[in-house]
This record gives structure tokens, sequence and C-alpha cells, in this order.
């Protein structure tokens, strides 16, 4: 579709303490040696290296909110209470997707058929976490192009999964932004192939300026 | 407005830009939605009055309200074929406000993204501004600033563009997701891409705050041969009871002034959400800002998109990995061949892993057109490493084509004293800002000698200045020949590095696997002469970075010769080993017993470790039961009590499994002493649910502790689950579901087992499980691994006692 637009090779930027939040580390209590330290830091490395990372997005008006539910223009229905109230006051949803490609699942099978589960483990939260940060590119990408329109983005988006924005979901989000084409399929079961795969949605409102004197 | 004028503004005092004007001509009713340059070219006394605003709260500068009015962006409106006469018209009305003021004629983003991170190929970008550029011409401006850009490549498009068509002088600012740029660049590959490529001020706008920039500008301003320029946004917009606030009001925002001035900046002005009054009260106090001098880096650097690398013989020594140079490498010919740029991106990868922060890329293959293979090349290896590139070509075509779409600042290898190159090449280096090897050659050959070297240095270097480049900008090749054909080539080329770290205070490079050619054992013959040559100050070697140990060698000569200070870099690269190895780190092998190696995790360690215990006649069973078990209790208990994370409980538990795997056979030997299982269990992740990873997790851990466990994989039919439960008689059926799509399969193997009658108790796990849910249908949970593991150990405790 036209209206979709696609971002390929993505580095994005992302918080090395919350892939360690992800394996369990605390803060202050938590011991790590020299040598562990190094080796996750060269995991991290190792995965950013072997991600591939394809975002698309897609602005869509919304025809109504009555929560939970949101209708958007081409009558999708979208159900959700928290996502209804960031919803709010928004004339667009802002539908975003992310994969990091099929190579760093090739990556995660073979170390623990190598039988380097621990390593594994550390790959895989790792490229969750990079690859949701890829959406934070989309966002922001967004948001300065709609700015100088008088248009401002929601900080926040939601994932199908979370709350109350149910799973089952994501083959609505998987049919607008028809993402078989960038090689992502989805299940009967709403799971994502390859595993390292996002959608979330966020809202675009109008900027209404009275916070600055003149 | 002459470059030179320009400079002279910046020198003598801290020059004022404007503030944001979309937020303001909203303010005066321009509507959301519509294009705003179409809207502010129907309403000029409205954009003039906001420019009149500025000018009157003292702008130095002003720019054009034509931000989007770049024909790609147009496009959205249908506007494409009206650039010219928008951009045209709208610098008119600046220019028209006042004769006071500078007028900036203002470019940003296309909108769209360019190759690679979409489908807006360089040129068309560059064609794109171009047309922006003559509209903005044609209304008057002054000069030009390319800002808000978020990837370094549209940035650099931008700035070819007006310099292809005008000589003016141009600004370039950024814009900053905290420590980067959207696309990744940090404000020193930004400031260095843009300062060689021409910009005549560089710095940062938009996204942050005036307190972000700060720091922005102070990673900039040691590299800075430039002035540098902050207009920062006024906070970050927020919405307030439906209202877009800006938080800093103007006083509050000018109070960062002076820190901004102290980081470096030399021009100040405001962007999102920051009026005229913004720009009045940094007026008010400009006069006791003066400009700040910092002492500039010493160093060469050079830089890709994602990352700069400096240069100097007082810093760690630079390897320049040499593997994309096809000359007697098949495989990478038929590469380059084929296109096949997936090879290309797995050597650089290959590369940097070793240990090259810089790589050589090299297209000269027979029957290939350099002039298009070298991009596709270069493009290969930006996208797979962040490692910055030297672009080795004679051929000026491609040379060109890949200076154009290269995002950062490359080398060129190499410039001649040969006449005709010389003449050629210098303009490129010039006109795309990179760097080159200074290679010692002249029209009459190699010359043999050093003094003879050291002349077309000189020359070389001579013709150089005329084009601005200064010593900084050079590597000089000491011109490495094989000592097998003759036997001072080494020392002649070892007096030109020294004379050039000694003398000429010019950094130094080598190819040195030339030195060795033709004889045997080669590897001796290089290392040596590498640390020879290190020690006579050289700077960066071209060298293959897959030989592990030259790599040692350069890593602890770095330490030798006060290049890696207090040695941190080698510490933090070997600490914890006592074999040195560029390989992925590994556990030292010390005095470490049995149960601190599981303990640690250190399964490398436990096969000679277990060796020695059964040489000194301790029983497999014994070693199990005294060391294993109470080892593995251990790793369990820190992990409980989070002195250890998931990493650490694994790799306890693959130390455990690799001592089980020697040891079992050892108990095989006789039948009586094979230990009874602590229980069977058979472990699933449930139909439809595709991750593995956790219920793996799980199945080691159960195994370490004794279980027989039956891993049917993931996505795995209730029935079978069933199946293979009731065929072998399981204690626990144990379940992984991440979904809550696929948990409702768990209710239904549970049924199964009921209808069944089979005895075993059901353990489930997974991210969006919980107790309730596990006990809505009288399974157990586990809320990770290792309770899992206690739990089945308490299921079959709970059993046993009943039997």
């Amino acid at each position: 579709m036209k209206d979709i637009k696609v971002m390929k090779s993505l580095k994005p930027q992302f918080n090395k303490n919350l892939i360690y939040t992800r394996l369990g580390y605390r803060r202050n209590t938590t011991r790590l040696n020299q040598y562990e330290q190094t080796n996750i830091d060269y995991l991290i490395d190792l995965t950013e290296n072997t991600l591939n990372i394809v975002a698309a997005y897609r602005i869509i008006n919304i025809l109504r909110i009555d929560p939970p539910y949101i209708v958007l223009e081409d009558q999708t229905c979208l159900k959700g209470k928290k996502l209804s109230k960031l919803l709010t006051g928004c004339d667009q949803a802002l539908i975003m997707f992310a994969t990091g490609g099929q190579k760093i699942i090739d990556l995660i099978v073979n170390l623990q058929k190598e039988n380097r589960l621990s390593d594994a483990v550390v790959v895989d939260a790792a490229a969750s976490e990079i690859t949701d940060s890829a959406l934070d590119i989309v966002m922001a990408h967004v948001a300065h192009n709609i700015r100088p329109l008088g248009q401002i983005l929601t900080d926040m988006r939601f994932s199908p999964g979370y709350g109350d924005f149910d799973l089952s979901q994501q083959a609505e989000l998987f049919r607008i932004l028809d993402a078989e084409k960038f090689g992502v399929s989805l299940n009967e079961a709403f799971m994502l192939t390859p595993e390292k795969s996002v959608f979330a949605v966020a809202g675009i409102g109008r900027m209404k300026t009275g916070g600055i004197n003149d | 407005m002459t470059k030179k004028d320009f400079k002279k503004l910046f020198d003598k005092k801290i020059v004022l830009l404007d503030g944001g004007m979309g937020t303001l001509l909203q303010k005066y009713g321009m509507p959301s939605g519509v294009c705003p340059e179409k809207w502010a070219a129907a309403n000029p006394e409205l954009l003039k009055k906001a420019h009149e605003n500025y000018v009157k709260a003292g702008s130095d500068i002003i720019y054009t309200f034509t931000f989007g009015a770049n024909p790609i962006k147009l496009a959205d409106f249908r506007l494409s074929d009206e650039t010219y006469e928008i951009n045209k018209k709208l610098a008119s009305i600046a220019r028209e406000t006042s004769k006071e003021v500078l007028v900036a004629g203002d470019i940003s983003s296309c909108g769209s993204l360019l190759v690679p991170f979409g489908d807006i190929e360089f040129e068309t970008a560059v064609n794109s501004f171009k047309e922006q550029v003559k509209g903005l011409l044609a209304g008057g401006v002054d000069l030009f600033v390319i800002e808000t850009m978020m990837d370094i490549q549209e940035a650099r498009a931008a700035l070819i563009a007006v310099k292809e068509l005008c000589d003016l002088p141009v600004i370039v600012t950024m814009t900053f997701e905290g420590e980067r740029t959207l696309m990744g660049s940090d404000p020193v590959t930004v400031l260095v891409t843009l300062q060689s490529l021409g910009a005549d001020a560089v710095g940062c706008n938009c996204s942050t705050g005036p307190a972000e920039m700060v720091d922005i500008i102070k990673k900039m301003k040691p590299y800075a041969k430039v002035p540098l320029i902050a207009k920062p946004n006024a906070g970050k917009p927020r919405l307030e009871s439906g209202q877009t606030v800006f938080d800093m009001d103007a006083g509050y925002f000018s109070s960062y002034s002076r820190a901004l001035v102290e980081a470096g900046v030399n021009g100040l002005g405001g962007c999102c959400g920051t009026t005229p009054e913004h720009i009045r009260k940094i007026n008010e106090i400009r006069d006791n800002l003066k400009p700040v001098s910092v002492e500039r880096k010493p160093y060469s650097v050079v830089c890709s998109n994602r990352r700069y690398i400096e240069i100097h013989p007082s810093l760690p020594f630079t390897v320049i990995g040499e593997r994309l140079n096809p000359t007697g490498k098949k495989a990478l010919k038929e590469a380059i061949l084929n296109q096949d740029m997936e090879y290309i991106a797995d050597i650089a990868r290959e590369q940097t892993e070793a240990g090259a922060v810089m790589l050589d890329v090299n297209a000269g293959v027979p029957g290939v057109n350099e002039k298009d293979v070298l991009p596709a090349m270069v493009q290969a290896v930006t996208n797979a490493v962040s490692a910055p590139i030297l672009l080795d070509s004679s051929d000026p075509e491609a040379l060109e084509a890949a200076l154009r779409i290269y995002p950062g600042r490359a080398i060129i290898n190499s410039i001649s004293g040969e006449k005709e190159k010389l003449e050629k090449l210098l303009p490129l280096a010039q006109k795309y800002g990179a760097m080159f090897i200074l290679l010692p050659v002249n029209d009459e050959g190699v010359p043999e000698s050093a003094q003879e070297r050291i002349n077309i240095i000189k020359d070389v270097y001579r013709e150089a200045r005329k084009f601005g480049f200064k010593k900084e900008d050079i590597l000089v090749d000491g011109l490495v020949m094989t000592v097998a054909s003759d036997k001072n080539a080494a020392i002649e080329t070892l007096k030109v590095i020294s004379w050039c770290n000694k003398r000429y205070k010019v950094n130094t490079t080598i190819g040195l696997s030339n030195v060795s050619f033709g004889l045997p054992a080669r590897e001796f013959i290089n290392m040596s002469f590498l640390l020879m040559a290190i020690s006579n100050g050289l700077s960066t070697a071209i060298m293959n970075p897959n030989n592990e140990n030259i790599i040692q060698f350069v890593r602890a000569g770095d330490v030798l010769t006060a290049r890696d200070k207090n040695a941190i870099n080698y510490i933090k690269h070997y600490s914890g080993k006592t074999k040195a190895g560029n390989e992925k780190p590994a556990f030292k092998k010390n005095e470490k017993n049995l149960y601190d190696a599981i303990i640690d995790g250190d399964k490398e360690a436990v096969p000679e470790l277990i060796r020695q215990e059964l040489i000194s006649g301790t029983l497999p069973e014994d070693i199990i039961d005294n060391t294993l078990v109470p080892a593995i209790q251990k790793v369990g208990d820190l992990y409980e009590r989070k002195v250890y994370f998931l990493p650490q409980l694994i790799r306890g538990a693959e130390a455990l499994e690799r001592a089980m795997a020697i040891l079992e056979p050892e108990i095989a030997k006789d039948e009586k002493n094979i230990p009874e299982k602590a229980g069977k269990v058979v472990i699933a992740t449930v139909k439809g649910d595709v991750h593995d990873i956790g219920k793996n997790i799980v199945a080691m851990l159960l195994k370490n502790h004794g279980f027989n466990v039956i891993d049917l994989g993931k996505d795995v039919d209730s029935k079978l689950i069933i199946d293979t439960a009731r065929e072998n008689n399981a204690d626990i059926i144990a379940l992984s579901a991440l979904m809550t799509t696929t948990m409702s399969q768990m209710p239904r193997v549970m049924e199964m087992v009921k209808k069944e009658g089979l005895p075993c108790k059901i353990l489930v796990g997974g991210a969006v499980l919980d107790k309730n849910y596990a006990d809505s249908f009288g399974a157990f949970y586990a809320s990770d691994a290792y309770s899992g593991v206690k739990l089945a150990q308490k299921l079959i405790k709970n059993k046993n006692s009943e039997a």
C-alpha cells in the first residue's frame, strides 16, 4: 500500500540496563565479575550486529472512539480501554511495527544447539530490547515530520498483548501494515515469526498553542 | 556574504539567530494540517510580522520560512511544481523584512528516508534540495542553513546541493535524541563529517532543551574547526488540558546561554516553542558572553556515520582490516563479480570482531566496473559495521562515486606524487572532505631510499596545502617493500616512519604483509616488523586482523609504548584470562576446584577438574553427591537471593551438564551404581506457541537436578503430550506458554489428563501466566525456571510420601 512507510537497516539506540533488567539483574544485589560483564557486553554487540531491523508505519485517520473501541477510517476496529484513553483527543493513529529479521533467530537457535543456552538467553533478551527500541525511531521520525504541520504525537505507544489490548488485535495491525511483505507471518495463536517482531499503536493530535507568550 | 565575512562575524561575538517560527505562526492563526509554506506565502503580512519580531528581539540572522519547501516534502500537498516559486517568495519576504540582518535560506528534511534506511536515492535527494536552493538564491538569501536533520546522509545531500550551486556560507545543525541523532550519529561524527564536507558552522537544533545541548556542544568543541551553533527547544512539548505547552519561559531558557557559550557555542537561537521574547532575553545578556576557545585535539579524525576514530602516535594503534581487497582472494573476487554484498558484509563483520577499527575496501577485479561496484561495497560495509573505511582505488570516477555516497569521512587510499593522479585526486579529496594516504611515489617510480621518499612527501604536501589540507588530514605510507628482494627495504621504511613521527609530525601507515612477501613463515617477519614500526611511532597499519597473534602483539605494544594509558584496554580485554585471545572471552583456568567451577559456570574448566578427581580415586557417585549437588544447590540459592541473575544460573547448569556428561558413562559401567532418577517429566511448549527458550532453561535445570526429562519441543499438540506422558509413565507434565492466546491450551491438556486418568501433575509457567490462572484448572504454577525445579521436587516428594 502506498501510504505504508518503510524504514530499513535501523540501528536503534537502546538502554543496555534494560537488557540486564530483562535477565533479572538487580542493581546493588546481583554480582557480576569482569569476565561475565565482558561476555554479556560481547553478546549484546553480537546481537546488534546480527539484527537486520526493518520497521514500517502507517498513519490512519480515527473515525471515532467509543471506549473501549477505536474505529479507524478503513473500518478497522481496535479494542482496549487504555488504548482508547491514549488515543482520546487524537485525530489519527500511528500503526507501526518492527522486525529484527530471521538471522537473529538463527543465531539464538544455533547457540542453543551448541549448548550455549546461557549465551542464547542474553542474545534473546538483547534482540527483544533492541527491536522494540526501533519503534522509538519510528515515533521520533513521525513526531518530527508532523510537528511543522501543527500536530503532536503521544509520548506512549501500546502493543497488543499488554493490558486489555488483546494479542488477537495483532491480526488487524498485521493487515493494516501488510506485514507479510516484510517476511513476517502470524500464526493462528497470533504469534509472529520471526519471533523478534513487534507491533504498536500511538496517537496523533493537533497542537494547540497557548502555553507560550508572544 | 562570503565565507570569510561569515567567519569574521562569528569570531567577534556570539551571533544571535532567530527562534521558533512554526509555533509562532500557529499562534498567529496558521491552522494545523495545511502546508505551512504555502500558507505563509499566502499570508505574507503575518510571516513578515514574525520575522520582524525576531529582528526587533535582536537576531543577527533570520531563517526563511522554507523548512519543508523541498519538492519531495511538497509532494505531500501536490505542490512540488511550485518549489522554486514558494522558496523565492518566502526568501523575498524575509529579505524585505530588514536590510540590517542576514537572511539564511532554510532547508530541512525531505520527510522520507534516504537509502539505506528508506527508498530515496542519494542523488534524488541532492537534486530535490537543488530545486529548493535555486528558489532561495533567487529570493536573495545571504547564506544557507540546513537544520533539524536526523540522518547525516540527508544533511550531506543538502550540503552538497548548496555547494554545487553557490559559494555562500552554510550552517548545518542536526537534531539529537539523547546522545545521538535518530539514525545513530554521535556529535563528534556529525561535526567531523560536516565540517570536512565544507559546512561553515555546525551544531544542533530541536528535539531537546538547552541543558541537553550543553553536553552535545561540549563533545563537539575539541574537534571543531568551525563555529558551533545551538538552537534548542523551549523544553519538550507536552499536552496539558488540551493545550501544547513548552516548559521553559523566556527567562529560564536564556539562563542556559552562559552554559552553552562556555561549552563552546558561537551562535545561539531557539527552536520549537521559543518566541521573540526568548531571543530578546538572550540578547539582553549577550554582551557579557564571549566565544570561548578550546584547544583543539591534534588528532586525525575519520568517521563512518556511527563512529569516529582518532589517529595519533600517542593513541592506541589503529588496525585497518585488509581483507576486503580481492588481490589473491578467489572467494572475494567471485563475490565482487556476483555483487554478493552479504559476503562482503560478513567479511567486514569478521574483521571488526577480530579487532580492526577501520576497513580498507577495494573493488579492483578485472572486468568489474569499479564505479558501480565500489559504492555498492561501501554501502554494504557501512550497513554491516560502524568502522570507518579507506577507499582503495586509483580510479577517480570510482572514488568520486564512493565518496559521494559515503555517510562519513573516508580516507582515499592513496594519492601519490604522480602528476596526473595529484591533479585529479586532490580536488576530489577536497570536495568531499576526505583524508588521504600520501604514497611517496612519483612519476619516476618507487624511490628506494628514505630521503627520496621524504622529498616526495614534502612535494605532495606542498600541493595539498593549496587545497586547504593540513598535516592532520594525511596519513603517510611508509611504503613497505619486501625484504626478500631488498635487504634494506624495512630499514628505509622505518626511517620514513621515524622522520614522519619525530620531525614532520604527520601520521603514518604501512601495508604490513608486503614486508614478508616471498619468505617462509611470514608471520614472524610481519610481527617483528610491526613492533619495530610501532616503536618508531607508526600510527596505523593495513593488515590482517584475523591473525590473532598479531592483534595480541598490537595490544601489548600499546601498553609498552604508553599508548594504552594505564593499560586500561589491555586489562579490560584480558582480565580473567591467562592466555590471550581475541575470541569470545574465556575463563581463566587457575587453581579453581570443581565446586567453584560449577558455581562460576566455568564449563571449560570442568572436564580437567573431573579428570583430576577421578585420577585421585574419587568415585563418580561421590563427585556428584559431595561436590556437584551442593554446588548446583548453591547456584540456585544465589539465584533465589538475586545475587545471580539468569545467565549465571544457566551457566552453572551448563557446567553441571558437562560434568554429568563425563560422569554418567563412568557410573553406567556398574549398573548397581546408577542413581534413581528424581522423577520423570514430559516438557513441552504448548500448541501454537513458538517461543521455547524458557522451556529449554527449565528442561536443563530439571536434568541438572536428577529428573528424567522428555523434551517434546515447541508448538506441541496436546495429544502428543498426553500420549508421551502415558507411554513413559510420567510423574509431571511441564507446560510453557508465552502468550495469552496460547496459554488456553494448558487447561485442555489438564482435561485430557483427567479424562485419561493419568496420575501425573501439571506444572505450568510462562510470561503471561500467574498462580490464579494455574489454580483455575488445577495446575501448579512456577514463576521462573528455578522455582519450577523446586516445585517439581516438592511434587515428587509429596507423591512419594503419599505412596
